[in-house]
């Protein structure tokens, strides 16, 4: 565990280091929460809500999905990397175990982040365009914990994607795929209670929207506290555990073709 | 200037057949690539079809109205993102490797190098969904189309693929006092996401900026509206090309400024 904790805060200081790709992101996070609230705005013009869901409680939510979706990817392209250039075969060979490694880097990576460009721009947010604080400890709480379910999910999708990268050239194309179909199903852009049923039907079986819809919802409210969330949460754990096997699993099996080459 | 024309011409031609015979190698990942990148843009659109299935009209605006403004920005930057990519790996792909040194070597402009040496088939994805999207919104719009009019929107469009250019390779252009300036270039390209709906639902501010400082509403707003049955500011729209056109110029002037002071470095 400790090797991993190290690496999570190598990670830390080589992200500190970039100082110009964190203005970079804390400025467009900031031009699109501009295009957001003001589209949201034009949206509940002559309005005051959308299907039950006040301006207030829309603004909260889609900010917070914006930010939630920042941190849904991740770990796949650092291994996408490592097995296009090779260094793939270097790393099978050093005492760690290479998947962990990387999820770690990642929460290292994110953890970064978070202290460093969500949180202002929550704080931001919460003065200039009034989106709502949570309404409870319990709810706050519940609200990080499936935060960071999610998070885990997310990377393990990504992990997926970055295995591809043994068959296919195009990553760039591939990730572009995830980040569409993420942002689809996961309720990123919007909440999920404003499609249309079937699209509800069919997300409802799919791990995305425990990625993002969940988390938000529980903060803004549309997943009551109580029994619905726990469920909520408990899908969330299940969906985790099973892509964890599924990562592994692939993984094993991709790691057999490097072999095959005779590295 | 003539023989230049048809050198540089040639020159691109054979960039072209060589960047065609590698996407021929690889033809699952050509279809990848366009795939993924038009199920990118279909989720935007679906994403304005379900706030429109709560809402009538945004601010005024119909869906279809902002389908049009959304086909224009689409076709603009499929023309950037097909044969323009390469400008984004200045920093890390020229300056900082040195391989911009070796094109300097050449006897051949070091811009077209580097543009002539990717074509992004990806975009092709973004050129095909703008064609559809376009289509369908301007047999709802009724928009009675006539050869002048079909003309117009040509040029808008390829006007808008001069801008996104423009604007990107002012901003990249930084790189040769900073190694990358992809930073600067990705945050200034989140401004073209303003340019995606009408710009009269943000403030004055806002709309001043993207219109006379970083022109990213005439690649698709201003234009869209010359064909919209409202009130429109029409000499808005036609000056489209004219301010593409002085873009382009100001980066390519600024361009040369960075190449001089990159090379007198002695570097």
């Amino acid at each position: 565990m400790r090797k991993y904790l190290e690496l999570l805060k190598s990670q830390i200081k080589v992200e500190t280091a970039y100082l110009a790709w964190y203005w970079a992101d804390v400025v467009s996070t900031l031009l699109r929460l501009v295009i957001m609230y003001f589209f949201w705005v034009a949206v509940f013009q002559n309005r005051t809500e959308i299907s039950s869901i006040s301006f207030e409680s829309m603004i909260t939510y889609v900010v917070i999905a914006m930010m939630l979706e920042n941190y849904v990817s991740g770990a796949g392209n650092e291994m996408a990397r490592n097995i296009k250039n090779g260094d793939i075969a270097l790393e099978l060979l050093k005492p760690y175990d290479y998947l962990t490694k990387l999820i770690f880097m990642d929460l290292g990576s994110k953890a970064n982040s978070f202290v460093r460009t969500t949180i202002p721009i929550f704080l931001v947010a919460i003065i200039f365009i009034g989106i709502q604080a949570p309404p409870s400890l319990e709810v706050a709480i519940l609200f990080l914990a499936s935060m960071l379910v999610g998070i885990l999910i997310g990377t393990q999708i990504d992990l997926i994607i970055g295995v591809l990268a043994f068959w296919t050239v195009n990553v760039w194309g591939v990730r572009v795929l995830r980040e569409a179909i993420v942002k689809f199903f996961s309720g990123a852009l919007i909440p999920l209670t404003l499609f249309p049923g079937w699209f509800q039907e069919v997300s409802s079986y799919l791990p995305f929207q425990s990625m993002i819809f969940v988390p938000v919802a529980i903060y803004t409210g549309q997943i009551k506290m109580g029994p619905d969330a726990l469920i909520a949460f408990a899908t969330q754990l299940f969906w985790l555990a099973l892509l964890f096997i599924v990562v592994r699993v692939v993984w094993t099996q991709a790691v057999k073709k490097v072999t095959v080459f005779g590295g | 200037m003539w023989k230049k024309c048809k050198r540089y011409t040639f020159l691109y031609g054979k960039y072209f057949s060589n960047h065609l015979k590698v996407m021929m190698e690889y033809k699952a990942d050509f279809f990848i690539g366009l795939f993924s990148v038009m199920v990118q843009q279909f989720t935007a659109l679906f994403f304005l079809k379900i706030v429109f299935d709560h809402i009538e009209v945004l601010k005024g605006w119909t869906f279809y109205e902002i389908l049009f403004i959304y086909a224009i920005a689409f076709l603009g930057r499929s023309i950037h993102h097909i044969f323009f990519d390469n400008l984004w790996t200045l920093g890390w792909q020229y300056i900082r490797s040195g391989n911009f040194d070796r094109l300097l070597l050449r006897p051949v402009n070091p811009l077209f190098q580097i543009v002539a040496e990717r074509v992004q088939q990806d975009g092709f994805g973004q050129l095909i969904i703008g064609g559809i999207v376009l289509t369908i919104a301007s047999v709802n719009l009724e928009i009675e189309w006539t050869v002048q009019s079909l003309l117009l929107l040509f040029v808008f469009i390829i006007s808008s693929g001069i801008l996104f250019v423009a604007i990107n390779l002012f901003f990249i252009t930084f790189s040769f006092w900073m190694v990358d300036s992809l930073p600067i270039v990705v945050s200034v390209f989140q401004l073209s996401e303003f340019a995606r709906y009408p710009l009269t639902i943000y403030p004055k501010a806002v709309t001043l900026i993207i219109t006379w400082l970083i022109p990213y509403g005439f690649t698709a707003y201003y234009p869209a509206t010359y064909f919209f049955e409202k009130e429109s500011v029409v000499a808005m729209a036609l000056i489209t090309p004219v301010i593409a056109v002085i873009s382009f110029i100001i980066a390519y002037w600024f361009w040369n400024k960075g190449i001089r002071a990159f090379t007198s470095t002695g570097s």
